[in-house]
């Protein structure tokens, strides 16, 4: 495990020092715009939905990736802090799934750094979140002859732990951004100025860059605290359980969120986490990597107060002064960035599934 | 802490043994191993239970053990204690062949009495671990028994005032360590024997301890049936690994939750992928040391306790001591003629017994006597959850940002 974390850091690491160089050029940031197209396997795509949706996925069966990626909410957590795994809380905020292909590095704190494949086992194993003994998940997933077609319809031998981790990858691929009204041209007046705010005065695009509308680098924002970490137990066993297994000083004394510090244990990182990607934000409420902040408006409030507060905050947060109308504009133009909500078959695994798993018939005879 | 498993490796399995000291009592086994010539071992009344010098006992040490033994909070999802398995009115024990598992989940072994377990050098059927404070472990985080993480579980019980105040009145640390989970429910078991049943009454001189059936029992039991020649000495058991023939369990046949677990347990105890494919029956001993003459062997249980931990065998295939009479009776074959898979190393000192319906009841009557009346508890009170930080203290931590 130790060495899984150490490559997942250098690769991190690399991926980090590359963005710098990019952007490092005073004034230029990587323009926003549509995201290019990608290819799905339908097979497996179909495959990865039934998946996705499928509580058993889970130790003891009681949740699926979707109780916390909920497709209403933009494939995101309706609360602010995660449900988490039965028997505990969570201390963040899940984020959305949707356009989560496009990404580099995953997680609020940025802890995985290498692909979907890595994020996939890192959710179904972790105690607090999925707690499944992939051996188990895969067993299960053998004595469903749905899944052992469907893993065959998707050019699988027969259903495993690591072809469910690559399959699920492929459906996230599906979930992407669907004409938002920035991607196809049909912004509102209001939306336009709102963009001219967001690369001018407001100063958004100095983190919120590129077609995602994300840096993917980690930086501190001020935002507070959600007491309800530390105030409930069952958050705040998962925060400790997550903090003592990657190793992070002090952390039964810890009243805070150390974010990307995780990653590199170095002072200068407390309280900083990755940008997340603006897109779908219309259904993705509460904000923020704990789900502090209710709404958009609030969120616009929040920046042009100049962030919170912390000692450790970014240098690029300042008060902005925007007008009424300006903030209004911006709202506008967030708005634009989200698409047509993902809640149709096409994304939804709606079927049932099996309340129990059938018997193998002739057992004895057949190979496991 | 991610779910990672290892499987069980011969050369844990062989340095442990060599390690056992401080664990648990190796005597028995010692005994057994050199009871070829000598005879086995004779049955005898049972001694205190070996304490290991590394995890002294101490009445509030036991307490915790108890109040831990009882909280599914030492488990994933918070719903699984040990007790949960190791249920106090089901003999400490689960009365179905198969125990109850992880929600989910159902086992794939029997689950064993809890009662004298202080006593084996090894825990488990196939004997993987050495020692209770490993056992315990090894089953609440097992992916079909407790699955807990260490990391989740410790957490837990530093949000629990009262554990933080036991846990450092016991072993003297700021927070609770999983550690010493283990160490207590560890001391907690050593309180559960059972060492006044009418047998132990008669090993020390109390003629009317045993009826006078039972007493013909004992002399079949050392005679005729031969079953000392496993089950000897105080514990009645050699700890020694032997195949005596016990068929498959039919319900890996018919039940799809528990063929999950049959193949989920070749893949965690570090099969070949060819035994993975092929494996039909639970290989026993084999899982640990990859010997083909060790497949279909388990470890000797203990007959102490027994009239209250139906069904036996490790698969819980047979529901009543006399069908157990009768297994031996037949030679190691149920009632269908069923036997074990792996033929070739069926213990040669397994035979047709040629028992008459007498003996047969004698025995049983005997066997009776290796238990006493059933051990009860008052299951405790658990511990209640309480924020770590008053909203003043995150209030000042926040200004102080």
């Amino acid at each position: 495990m130790g060495v899984r974390v150490t490559n997942g850091r250098a690769l991190l690491a690399a991926v980090m020092g590359l963005g710098v160089a990019v952007s490092a050029q005073a004034g230029e940031y990587p323009d926003i715009g549509p995201l290019p197209a990608l290819k799905v396997d339908a097979a497996k795509a179909e495959l990865g939905k039934r998946l996705f949706f499928d509580k058993r996925l889970s130790g003891d069966a009681g949740i699926a990736c979707s109780t916390c990626h909920v497709p209403e909410n933009g494939f995101g957590s309706k609360e602010a802090l995660s449900p988490g795994y039965p028997g505990n809380g969570n201390f963040r905020n899940a984020q959305s799934v949707i356009n989560t292909a496009y990404k580099k590095v995953w997680l609020h704190d940025g802890r995985i750094g290498t692909d979907l494949n890595d994020v996939t086992r890192e959710m179904i194993t972790e105690d607090y979140i999925m707690n499944m003994d992939m051996r188990i998940m895969q067993e299960r997933l053998k004595q469903d002859p749905v899944y052992v077609e469907m893993f065959k319809a998707a050019g699988k031998n027969e259903p495993s732990n690591g072809g469910a981790r690559s399959i699920i990858p492929e459906y996230l691929k599906s979930l992407t951004s669907r004409n938002a009204p920035f991607d196809s041209g049909k912004m509102s007046a209001s939306a336009k100025s709102g963009m001219a705010l967001f690369k001018g005065k407001a100063g958004c695009i100095q983190c919120h860059n590129g077609p995602l509308l994300s840096d993917q680098k980690p930086h501190n924002t001020g935002v507070p605290e959600n007491f309800d970490v530390f105030l409930d137990p069952m958050n705040h066993q998962a925060f400790i359980a997550f903090a003592m297994f990657q190793g992070i000083p002090n952390y039964m004394n810890l009243k805070r969120d150390p974010g990307y510090l995780n990653i590199t244990l170095d002072p200068k990182d407390m309280g900083k986490f990755i940008t997340p990607s603006l897109r779908e934000l219309k259904y993705t409420a509460p904000y923020m990597h704990n789900g502090t902040i209710k709404m958009l408006a609030e969120v616009v409030e929040f920046y042009n107060q100049g962030g919170g507060k912390d000692s450790n905050k970014s240098p690029l947060l300042k008060p902005l002064q925007l007008s009424k109308a300006e903030k209004k504009d911006l709202v506008a133009f967030l708005e634009a960035l989200s698409g047509d909500q993902l809640t149709s078959d096409q994304y939804v695994w709606k079927g049932e599934y099996p309340a129990e798993y059938p018997a193998i018939d002739n057992w004895t005879q057949v190979r496991n | 802490m991610r779910k990672m498993k290892f499987a069980p490796t011969l050369v844990a399995a062989a340095v442990s043994t060599v390690l056992l000291v401080g664990n648990t009592a190796l005597a028995g086994k010692q005994d057994a191993t050199k009871s070829e010539q000598a005879g086995p071992a004779p049955l005898a009344p049972l001694g205190p239970p070996p304490i290991p010098p590394d995890n002294l006992q101490s009445d509030a040490k036991a307490e915790l053990g108890k109040i831990l033994f009882f909280d599914p909070r030492i488990g994933g999802d918070a719903s699984t204690a040990c007790s949960s398995c190791h249920e106090p009115e089901q003999g400490w024990a689960w009365s179905e062949d198969l125990s109850r598992g992880y929600p989910g989940t159902v086992h794939w072994r029997n689950s064993q009495t809890i009662v004298n377990s202080a006593y084996y050098g090894r825990g488990f059927w196939a004997g993987s671990v050495p020692s209770l404070e490993k056992q315990a472990p090894a089953a609440a985080k097992g992916g079909v028994a407790g699955n807990g993480e260490d990391d989740i579980m410790e957490a837990r019980l530093a949000l629990i005032p009262e554990y933080r105040k036991r846990f450092k009145e016991v072993f003297g640390t700021q927070w609770p360590l999983i550690q010493d989970v283990w160490r207590a429910m560890a001391a907690y078991e050593r309180t559960l024997v059972q060492r006044d049943t009418p047998l132990d009454k008669y090993l020390q001189g109390d003629q009317a301890a045993l009826s006078e059936e039972q007493v013909r029992g004992k002399a079949l039991f050392e005679g005729k049936a031969g079953c000392i020649q496993c089950h000897n000495g105080a514990l009645a058991s050699d700890q020694d690994y032997h195949n005596i023939g016990v068929p498959a369990n039919k319900r890996w046949e018919e039940d799809g939750l528990a063929q999950i677990t049959f193949r989920f347990e070749q893949y965690a105890k570090g099969q070949t992928e060819e035994g993975y494919r092929t494996a039909k029956s639970d290989w026993g001993f084999y899982y640990r040391s990859k010997n083909k003459w060790d497949k279909g062997k388990f470890r000797t249980p203990s007959l102490r306790y027994t009239a209250h931990t139906a069904p036996y065998m490790h698969n819980g295939i047979l529901y009543t001591l006399e069908d157990v009479v009768e297994f031996y009776d037949r030679g190691g074959f149920d009632e269908e003629g069923r036997t074990t898979q792996f033929a070739e190393n069926k213990s040669k000192l397994i035979k047709p017994l040629g028992l008459t319906d007498e003996e047969k009841a004698d025995l049983v009557a005997f066997l009776e006597s290796f238990s006493g009346d059933p051990i009860t508890t008052e299951k405790p009170v658990l511990p209640e959850y309480a924020p770590l930080f008053t909203r003043a203290e995150l209030e000042a931590a926040q200004e102080a940002k």
